[in-house]
């Protein structure tokens, strides 16, 4: 109990910072004023209410969600690898919406935004069975590949699409890896509400996915129904990956990080797991979108590749560690 | 002997094909006037745009071929190419910083350095006292460092303005337009070089296959044969990716593919299907690119992936049959 309102406390101060801290510095008081009694002529408020109150929420949310969604794909494919980036699940996500931008003319936000889920279904459905799902052992590295595999296969289409239209070169190009920049025009509220949705679910299976993950036999014993099981597990990662790319990207290796150390914090509870794994990713993403704004000035380090940089030397650590060939 | 055959055919004919082929079509006479006696419509096109680049692409697929089928009896493992291990990557990412802090060393060059410390990084990383390095460690490892090099090499993407944004993803998609004689002569070259002198260590890496022990119970110096020919193959790809780019999947495909079609069972002769694979696929993916809409030019890289990542799924869903992953 202590540690969440640890977490709490690092997760409000990476709020504050995210609100006061970049080009234009405001100061945590002039933060709050603005949320109590706004001024549309005084810049500092605009730049809070235009800027920084979007892009919060938009990390706010992304980040929860693929928290979240890293945690159920480390649990149910027992793969300390396993992200909505790197298994392709986010390029999925990507070029679902990239297609429907290009196709629909980007006339309405929001109902581009929510191509974003059959995407994100389509490609974490395909990974599970190219890794060996069906046939019930997904092995890491397998899966790993062939999530990497896949990636290419997507990236390989988007990058199709923005050479064809090179209108769309500059969404791409802001877009790809992912950046909290654009949130203002971003459909934030639909977002949350699926993210949100995506979280109940995930906390509702818990308990069942907790016993799948033991083994399918002795879950059966326990009394439950893989097949349910991994499908809410599927809508958890659809729901919570759609969401984050939809408002902030394809942000990678976030669901990487941020599991194993829920776990230290939450200790063997999923629930608890899955509630720390949210503030913490969150956490991080503001730290790193924010980071992102300081460390080049005037040139701003986008979030997604702050995490990519970030964690990529995790991956590789988690790589080593691992034992090819043995099934978890 | 007839699967190298079928396979220089095969080679022949993807090159006339991607000589006559693209917005101006040059009928099988112009193709032949214009080779033969240098005159007529023919020639502008070819020898100003096609010739050079096929040419291009012909070496770069060569070189990278060579490379992939390198590290693959390596490590003896198909996925253990330099694309897939994050090598490219490195020597795409030097390139775009050169190109983004203006510097005006030969792009070979560069590429080079890229990627011999992204193999110095992967090896590093992947290395634990003590322990014999699985290759399975070394290619999830090689992944990460290819995931980081892609990550910074988008970053820098966002710092360019907006022309050289766009000739600079082309590039980091693996790209052979525009490529003049000067590309041609510069991989044939060093290529040539570099392959003579991978060829010249297969005897070396016949032995490494039959087993560490038993290698150096023959007299080869384990380490520095295997540093020697991991050197020559990351020095390969490199080559390639400075005349087209860091192109995916050329080099994990040619190798398997070429050994498919050649049944070859020497070490020479694989490397060299190899080569001539990867000059294949190259070859037909820039054809495709160019060919495949109509006034519309993709990159060579798009469609080389489009292609390679179903080779990939498939090569691992082999494996997996075959119960090795």
């Amino acid at each position: 109990m202590l540690r969440l309102f640890g977490l709490l406390a690092l997760l409000l101060l990476a709020l504050a910072l995210a609100l006061s801290v970049g080009a234009r510095p405001v100061s945590l008081a002039m933060a709050l004023e603005a949320l109590h009694s706004f001024d549309p002529t005084n810049p500092d408020h605009v730049t809070l209410a235009a800027i920084r109150l979007p892009r919060m929420a938009a990390g706010l949310i992304a980040g929860a969600a693929l928290g979240i969604a890293g945690t159920i794909m480390q649990v149910m494919t027992r793969n300390p690898l396993a992200d909505p980036g790197i298994l392709g699940v986010n390029s999925g996500a990507a070029f679902a919406l990239l297609l429907g931008a290009t196709l629909l003319g980007r006339s309405d936000q929001a109902s581009v935004a929510l191509l974003s889920l059959p995407g994100a279904a389509l490609a974490s459905a395909l990974v599970f069975i190219l890794g060996g799902g069906l046939r019930g052992d997904v092995g890491p590295v397998r899966l790993t590949l062939a999530g990497a595999a896949l990636n290419a296969l997507l990236l390989s289409l988007v990058t199709a699409i923005v050479l064809i239209r090179q209108d769309t070169l500059d969404l791409f190009r802001f877009w790809v890896a992912g950046s909290l920049t654009q949130a203002a025009s971003r459909p934030l509220a639909e977002m949350a509400l699926l993210a949100a949705a995506g979280g109940a679910l995930a906390l509702a299976m818990a308990p069942q996915i907790e016993a799948l993950s033991l083994g399918s036999a002795l879950s059966r014993g326990l009394g439950t129904k893989p097949r349910r099981v991994q499908t809410a597990a599927l809508a958890v990662v659809t729901l919570c990956t759609g969401a984050a790319v939809a408002v902030a990207g394809p942000i990678a290796f976030l669901g990487l990080m941020v599991p194993p150390l829920a776990r230290i914090v939450a200790g063997h509870s999923l629930r608890r797991a899955l509630i720390a794994s949210a503030l913490m990713g969150a956490t991080l993403l503001l730290l790193a979108d924010t980071l992102g704004r300081v460390v080049m000035p005037p040139a701003e380090v986008r979030a997604g590749i702050m995490t990519a940089l970030i964690g990529g030397p995790v991956f590789m650590w988690v790589a080593r560690r691992l034992r090819p060939g043995a099934s978890a | 002997m007839k699967g190298a055959l079928t396979l220089g055919l095969l080679l022949l004919a993807a090159t006339l094909a991607a000589l006559a082929l693209g917005q101006v079509r040059l009928s099988p006479a112009l193709l032949w006037q214009g080779l033969s006696t240098g005159e007529g419509p023919g020639a502008l096109v070819l020898g100003t745009i096609r010739g050079p680049r096929v040419l291009t692409a012909l070496g770069a697929g060569a070189v990278l071929g060579m490379s992939g089928a390198l590290f693959q009896s390596l490590f003896r493992n198909p996925l253990a190419a330099p694309d897939v291990m994050g090598f490219t990557s490195g020597a795409g990412l030097t390139i775009i910083a050169a190109i983004a802090l203006g510097l005006s060393l030969p792009l070979p060059l560069i590429a080079a350095g890229g990627g011999l410390l992204a193999a110095l990084l992967v090896v590093a990383l992947s290395h634990r006292r003590g322990h014999a390095t699985p290759p399975l460690t070394m290619i999830l490892v090689g992944l990460g460092v290819g995931f980081v090099a892609s990550a910074l090499s988008s970053f820098l993407l966002t710092l360019l303005p907006h022309t050289q944004a766009a000739e600079a993803q082309r590039w980091l998609t693996g790209s052979l337009a525009a490529r003049d004689w000067s590309h041609a002569l510069q991989v044939w070259a060093v290529g040539g070089v570099l392959g003579a002198l991978a060829l010249a260590q297969m005897r070396r890496l016949a032995a490494l296959q039959l087993g560490e022990d038993l290698a150096a119970g023959l007299g080869l110096r384990v380490g520095a044969a295997r540093l020697a020919l991991a050197g020559t193959g990351v020095l390969l790809a490199a080559a390639g990716v400075a005349v087209a780019g860091p192109v995916p999947f050329v080099a994990l495909m040619a190798g398997p593919l070429g050994i498919r079609l050649v049944a070859a069972r020497q070490l020479h002769a694989r490397l060299l299907a190899a080569a001539a694979t990867g000059a294949l696929v190259l070859v037909l993916g820039d054809l495709a690119a160019r060919a495949a809409l109509p006034g519309i030019q993709l990159p060579t890289g798009v469609m080389t992936g489009l292609l390679g990542a179903p080779y990939l799924l498939w090569r691992l869903s082999r494996e997996m049959e075959k119960g090795e992953l």
